[in-house]
């Protein structure tokens, strides 16, 4: 790597604050590659400044890409607490225009239109004695930059970070994750993976943030102010299941990160399966026998998800598989169950099973 | 004196005085058998405090099978855990009071009540209650525990806080007559709920004696002998008499010498678990209760090869009585139901290994016990009217066919006075 851009003077007094009016460009000087398909670009005002913004706020980028000026909202990944540079965390994405040019064109030492910053998704904002932080994909950029900050501070804040990705080999910043975990006394981290990726030696949770894990990961969640960030899909997930938790939402605050990794990461977002209808890619038939009605279920809902989706009431109390309420006799076809304890073996091997925690993996035929 | 009795309530007053009136050696005056007042203070103290037999194990066999209890006016849950435990509960939910399962038996994941779905699990846990709020704590709301003992087989509970301490006594004394017929690891081949429109009383001390065997049960005298349960001697049995104890000698002798303990123990009446046990000769070619004498089930139950084994009987203050033999078990529980209405359960037990069809049939293996019992429910049912009439008081007991009887009377009334003193 060329040596440092910019070497600042630690015995001058304090530089003066950043001004986007008259500090019309940044300069990257480090880029560095966090996954093989994430980059942070770091960028230094030109000559001595102090970077003053909230965690979580966002920077303007004004760029000229063939020959059209396209202005992209990016978060600040880096820590007003490190107040001389900014950065911040792209991920290459497929069709991603900006982020792609950004991957394929950045280079230390080149200028970048900015504007900024601003945004108020920040805990600084509204400071509590506990959080939950969502973040999925890259939308971990803004929750890193709090996280970062209260580590720089010495807050001995409750936290309990979840980052939610689509394999081990995604995972961001999982180092200084546990750096700070290992820091900070109350800060917790938790991974999900939607996949394996063979070979790692990855421990986290695998699957997809749904109720169950989450208050498995933070059982006191109701009592923490939640921040979220991540694709739309994930974000409507997490609104939706604290909302059927009876959180208290107004204290829940969530923030996109970047217009066009949230379009396009929606099609393979870690999502709650409730949600991301639009997402699945097979979906069965399933027919209530007496009622003579079908409706259609994908296989990453829950067959109860799916009726209550499709306007039936079928009787459900507990949703986890623990009452049986919603027990029913499958006359065909074949789902994946997850229960906790509403049903016995036998009754399974005689034909019954519990929608509210059955995945279908082929069309169904219930005696309903 | 008078200053406590105002304190009083009227049931105990009326317990007291009929308790105080008791004649030694006589049956029991009428309101024991028509009152509604006595029945509460059977309940309350009989029914409330002591172990009650109510159920096998094979009735429970696998975790998650449940069988409900009812009587008086409780109901009780048995439930096997995945700890292959057996827990009682009170049958009611925590939440309004629901009761819990009504059928008579079922199998269960969890406990979950029909009402609002509260879902307890088979410890009694609460682990699901919905629309509760945040701030709700489960911890206390568990369902209510019974005490459950299991005697090799026999399922009994007990109600009270403080169960009595000598049912130890009876397992230590009784587990080795029992055991080795393998209770649990036999299957309910049968199980016949009958209704008698008597008093509970009347139905335990008509159990208690076989004054009326000979002119009531052809069926039943066909494998009993008549002189296992007290004869008087003249000239005319002498003979008979004496051959039946040469017969209880030597297959006594036969059965020690086998490891199954046959000597009579009676604590009917010197006990708070009262019970009594004998291994009786069976007659004819001394197997089974059944019409010929002959086992009901060709597969015997546990490692026995001799199906001559007679009939090990055990009976239980204040509600149950048994017979095990080689080839099947039959167990007896009586439940009140009001004063003037009684349940008896039979159940019938084989080897779980015994193929219905092939080894034994229903028909043959419930024969002489349906017919006894519906001539017993007759007996007791006519012995309800007769008291009813007000013609009725209390009348002597034999000194040779109702010892057995004056034990389960001297029982309940040295029972009740100590608890309502
Ligand atoms: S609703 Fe409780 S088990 Fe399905
Ligand atoms: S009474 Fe049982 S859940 Fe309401
Ligand atoms: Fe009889």
């Amino acid at each position: 790597m060329p040596t440092p851009f910019y070497a600042p003077d630690f015995a001058a007094p304090v530089s003066s604050p950043w001004n986007s009016d008259q500090d019309e460009t940044l300069r990257c000087v480090h880029i560095r590659q966090e996954t093989h398909d994430v980059k942070t670009f770091v960028l230094a005002a030109n000559g001595p400044r102090n970077f003053r913004y909230l965690p979580g706020q966002f920077l303007t980028l004004e760029l000229e890409i063939g020959g059209e000026k396209i202005n992209r909202c990016y978060t600040l990944s880096s820590t007003p607490t490190r107040p001389d540079l900014v950065s911040i965390t792209v991920k290459r994405v497929p069709g991603g225009t900006v982020s792609n040019w950004l991957h394929d064109n950045v280079r230390v030492g080149m200028e970048l239109g900015a504007m900024g910053p601003s945004g108020e998704f920040s805990c600084f904002k509204s400071p509590a004695k506990s959080y939950l932080f969502l973040s999925g994909g890259s939308g971990v950029t803004p929750l890193m930059s709090m996280a970062r900050a209260l580590h720089d501070l010495g807050s001995d804040a409750d936290i309990v970070f979840v980052h939610c990705a689509r394999t081990p080999a995604d995972v961001l910043f999982a180092e200084e994750l546990t750096l700070m975990a290992r820091n900070m006394p109350h800060f917790r981290i938790a991974l999900v993976c939607e996949q394996h990726t063979p070979g790692s030696n990855y421990a986290g949770h695998l699957g997809r943030l749904d109720a169950a894990r989450l208050a498995h990961i933070a059982p006191d969640f109701m009592q923490r102010d939640v921040y979220t960030c991540g694709p739309a899909p994930f974000m409507a997930a997490v609104r939706g299941l604290l909302a059927g938790a009876g959180f208290d939402m107004p204290r829940y605050r969530e923030e996109s990160f970047s217009f066009e990794t949230l379009v396009a990461d929606a099609a393979h977002a870690p999502v709650n399966p409730e949600v991301a209808v639009e997402n699945t890619e097979i979906t069965y038939k399933i027919d209530l026998q007496k009622m003579g009605k079908s409706f259609t279920c994908p296989s990453d809902q829950t067959v109860l998800q799916a009726s209550v989706a499709a306007g039936f009431r079928l009787p459900s109390s507990c949703s986890g598989g623990a009452c049986g309420t919603c027990k029913t006799k499958k006359i065909s076809g074949t789902v994946e169950m997850k229960h906790a304890g509403g049903i016995r073996q036998r009754e399974i091997d005689q034909g019954w099973f519990l929608p509210c925690c059955s995945k279908p993996t082929s069309d169904i035929v219930m005696d309903r | 004196m008078t200053t406590t009795n105002a304190t009083l309530s009227a049931q105990t007053l009326l317990t007291r005085e009929l308790l105080a009136r008791r004649r030694p050696g006589y049956s029991l005056e009428a309101p024991f058998y028509l009152s509604e007042t006595i029945l509460q203070t059977d309940m309350e103290h009989i029914f409330g405090k002591h172990w009650i037999f109510v159920a096998v194990e094979p009735q429970v066999p696998e975790a998650g099978d449940y069988i409900t209890v009812d009587f008086g006016t409780n109901s009780i849950l048995i439930v096997r855990d995945d700890d292959m435990n057996i827990q009682a509960f009170h049958n009611v939910c925590r939440h309004r009071g629901s009761r819990l399962c009504a059928s008579q038996q079922g199998v269960v994941g969890n406990i979950v009540c029909p009402y609002h779905q509260w879902t307890y699990d088979l410890t009694g846990k609460l682990i699901h209650a919905k629309h509760m709020g945040d701030d709700f704590d489960p911890s206390g709301l568990g369902l209510k525990p019974v005490h459950i003992r299991n005697m090799a087989g026999l399922l009994f509970i007990c109600l009270a806080e403080n169960p009595p301490e000598d049912f130890e006594q009876m397992a230590a004394e009784m587990t080795p007559y029992i055991a080795p017929h393998q209770l649990s690891q036999c299957k309910v081949a049968a199980q016949i709920d009958i209704v008698e429109d008597c008093n509970w009383k009347l139905t335990m001390e008509n159990n208690r004696e076989c004054y009326h065997c000979m002119s009531n049960h052809p069926e039943l005298t066909i494998s009993l002998y008549e002189y296992g349960f007290g004869y008087q001697p003249n000239e005319d049995n002498k003979a008979d008499l004496q051959r039946f104890q040469d017969i209880m000698a030597a297959n006594h002798e036969r059965w020690e010498g086998m490891g199954l303990p046959s000597a009579e123990i009676d604590t009917l009446d010197d006990r708070i678990t009262g019970f009594r046990t004998q291994r009786l000769p069976i007659d004819r070619s001394g197997q089974s209760q059944t019409m010929n004498a002959e086992v009901a089930s060709k597969k015997l139950l546990a490692d026995f090869v001799d199906p001559a084994l007679g009939g090990l009987s055990f009976w239980t203050q204040p509600n149950s009585w048994h017979h095990f033999m080689s080839d099947h078990i039959v167990s007896f529980t009586v439940l009140p139901i009001s004063a003037t209405k009684t349940l008896v359960r039979t159940t019938w037990c084989v080897h779980k290994d015994a193929v219905e069809g092939v080894d034994y049939t229903k028909e043959n293996l419930t024969a002489v016990w349906n017919a006894t019992n519906d001539q017993d429910r007759r007996l007791v049912e006519e012995s309800q009217i007769g008291i009813s009439t007000g013609a009725y008081q209390p009348g002597p007991y034999s000194p040779f066919t109702e010892g057995l009887v004056e034990k389960f009377c001297n029982w309940y009334v040295n029972r009740l006075s100590v608890l309502t003193r």
